[in-house]
């Protein structure tokens, strides 16, 4: 971006509209980000899309395992139910522990880490040992084992997968603040009688922003995955609620003879992992703070 | 003159993995209300630390103030507490750094970031702080206020950056104004700007400003009185015109030496020979010893104290013991 001289009447322009103009010329975020607006809308409109209940069985069994056909573009499942409706359903789930849980790990870690990074010392020491010491832990025994201590639901699943993601968010923003922290305008804010607490939500956090940004969207793709790999062993969210890991599990039994009922979830997964990482992708080239306002 | 600003003996530390580096050492000076003090020195003669222990900025660790007391309107700014310490910087003493390039947070509009600096410390509504902060951008000469006050900082040059600097650390109406090198990074004709602004609005608000430069011109226009710093102390003291005119401290008088000057022939200008000793490693007796071509033997064997030359003037220098 060029400097604009003094004299000049030029609109000013920020960082975000700058960084906006350049993830609009990559065709491949731009693709990312028309999937996941196209996978929030879908969500948000399943009930339009499809008249079949996602949940209510069929009239078994003459509509058990029915191919892809009209009235049934996606085929039925081993209850009889709509493969597209659940896959449309399917997306609300997925779309919603994803998001609250990145959501839960990012603000966590970015609250740890720049606290770790800001205050230095001791404080830094014992919050990293731990991240370290959490780190450290297998990620999924230990969801197998909160499962299994716990009765399965929807809002312990965002809780946990939210609960270990947020180390590495935590080193991300700790390193970034570390490098931000030395900078001039953070001791000119200090100069001028900020506090800690205001240097930190100010000065700090928002300039780690756009990199907080971009790992979170890179993050929600591995958080779907974790999600359907979780319902897949049977251990996510609980049936009949329709989730694309389970419905990828639901079908397996029958794969060779209905191909349909676990191939089509497992390609929403694909795809919505894909968008969301072309989508992170191209926010990184866009804001990647290296190539500077 | 009512004193403002009195430091004294004020010293500050660097724990480095060679030992402590005493980088100021025993600084002792005042500034009255209103007045204009320059402080002068080589790079890493202590004056920037000077001025950041005055704001207690120092970064700890590794530094740390060791001693000494800065009373500030009476009040000994070094045993406040942090919470009280917030409510002076920026408000009764602000400082104005030397990068305008970087003292700003890039992700906000530089009319925000003066907007903010304003509501830190006066209860305003947001239309109120934001109508002053405008008035601070017209104050400090930038054109175009209402539109600038958009902008954000990689927008501007350094020159009308380092305006911002000065409209943020003079929104709150300070008593002293510590200027560290306020020009030093910008070109020379935008330098020439930036210090008549200090210089009128020093007037307008009736200031005191506390000007660190490494620059004896800028100096010789500027300020009152002058400190000299070398090596972690202050060596000279003076009215500005008397130092000019007859430097009372071989140091000075090297500094002088080194400016070029108009008439003079042409030819290589005269240096101090040798460099600043490391804080880790001072000579034994007067700092400047080594360098000094005044020398004699008392300089290897103690120290020199502040000696008091007239009414005004002092120098540390044995050469004027007794005040001669």
């Amino acid at each position: 971006m060029t400097a604009l001289t003094d004299s000049g009447g030029n609109e000013p322009r920020g960082l975000w509209s700058a960084g906006w103009s350049r993830f609009r010329k990559n065709r491949f975020a731009v693709a990312g980000a028309v999937i996941v607006l196209s996978l929030y809308i879908v969500a948000i409109l399943a009930p339009l899309l499809t008249p079949h209940d996602p949940i209510a069985h069929g009239d078994l069994p003459k509509t058990r395992y029915l191919s892809p056909r009209t009235g049934h573009p996606l085929g039925t499942d081993k209850f009889g139910r709509d493969v597209l409706a659940r896959v449309l359903y399917g997306s609300r789930i997925s779309l919603t522990i994803s998001f609250l849980a990145v959501a839960i790990s990012v603000i966590a870690g970015s609250l740890v880490g720049a606290t770790a990074g800001y205050a230095g010392g001791i404080v830094d020491t014992v919050l990293m040992r731990i991240v370290d010491a959490l780190m450290a832990i297998p990620r999924l025994f230990l969801l197998l084992t909160c499962i299994a201590l716990f009765s399965r639901s929807v809002p312990l699943i965002i809780i946990l997968l939210g609960a270990t993601g947020w180390m590495a968010t935590a080193r991300l923003v700790r390193g970034q603040v570390l490098a931000i922290r030395e900078q001039d305008f953070i001791k000119a804010a200090e100069a001028l009688g900020a506090g800690r607490r205001r240097i930190m939500l100010r000065h700090l956090l928002p300039n780690t922003l756009t990199v907080i940004i971009v790992a979170a969207t890179l993050r929600i793709g591995g958080i779907i995955l974790a999600e359907a790999s979780l319902s897949f062993l049977g251990l996510g969210v609980p049936s009949p609620i329709p989730s694309w890991g389970q419905m990828v599990f639901g079908g397996r039994d029958a794969l060779l003879d209905a191909w349909w009922v676990s191939t089509f979830p497992g390609i929403a997964i694909a795809v919505t992992v894909i968008g969301y990482n072309l989508f992170g992708d191209g926010l990184r080239d866009a804001f990647d703070p290296k190539q500077g306002a | 003159m009512d004193v403002l600003l009195k430091v004294d003996n004020l010293k500050t530390v660097f724990d480095t993995e060679d030992g402590v580096a005493r980088v100021v050492d025993g600084v002792s000076f005042e500034v009255g209300h209103g007045e204009t003090v320059g402080l002068v020195g080589e790079s890493g003669c202590g004056k920037s630390v000077t001025a950041l222990s005055i704001m207690r900025l120092v970064q700890d660790p590794p530094g740390r103030i060791a001693g000494g007391s800065v009373l500030f309107n009476g009040r000994d700014l070094l045993t406040i507490p942090e919470r009280e310490m917030r409510k002076v910087r920026g408000n009764e003493i602000s400082i104005v750094f030397q990068e305008p390039l970087t003292s700003l947070n890039p992700v906000f509009t530089c009319g925000e970031q003066v907007r903010e600096a304003i509501a830190l410390h006066q209860k305003l509504g947001r239309r109120e702080s934001k109508r002053k902060a405008v008035e601070m951008f017209r104050l400090v000469r930038i054109p175009d206020p209402e539109l600038r006050y958009r902008s954000y900082p990689h927008q501007m040059s350094g020159g009308m950056r380092q305006r911002v600097m000065i409209a943020m650390a003079l929104s709150c109406q300070p008593k002293l104004l510590i200027a560290d090198e306020p020009s030093t990074a910008l070109d020379v004709s935008v330098q020439a700007q930036i210090m008549d602004l200090l210089l009128e609005l020093k007037e307008k608000l009736g200031m005191a400003v506390l000007l660190i430069t490494h620059n004896l011109a800028v100096v010789a226009q500027m300020v009152e009185r002058v400190l000299v710093m070398y090596a972690g102390v202050v060596v000279e003291e003076a009215p500005v015109g008397g130092l000019f005119a007859e430097p009372l401290h071989p140091y000075t008088e090297g500094l002088l030496e080194s400016l070029p000057k108009l008439g003079a022939p042409a030819g290589r200008l005269s240096m101090i020979p040798g460099n600043v000793p490391d804080p880790l490693n001072l000579p034994p007796g007067c700092r400047f010893s080594d360098r000094c071509p005044r020398r004699f033997d008392r300089c290897l064997s103690g120290e020199p104290p502040m000696f008091t030359v007239g009414r005004r003037r002092a120098s540390r220098c044995w050469l004027r013991e007794g005040g001669g």
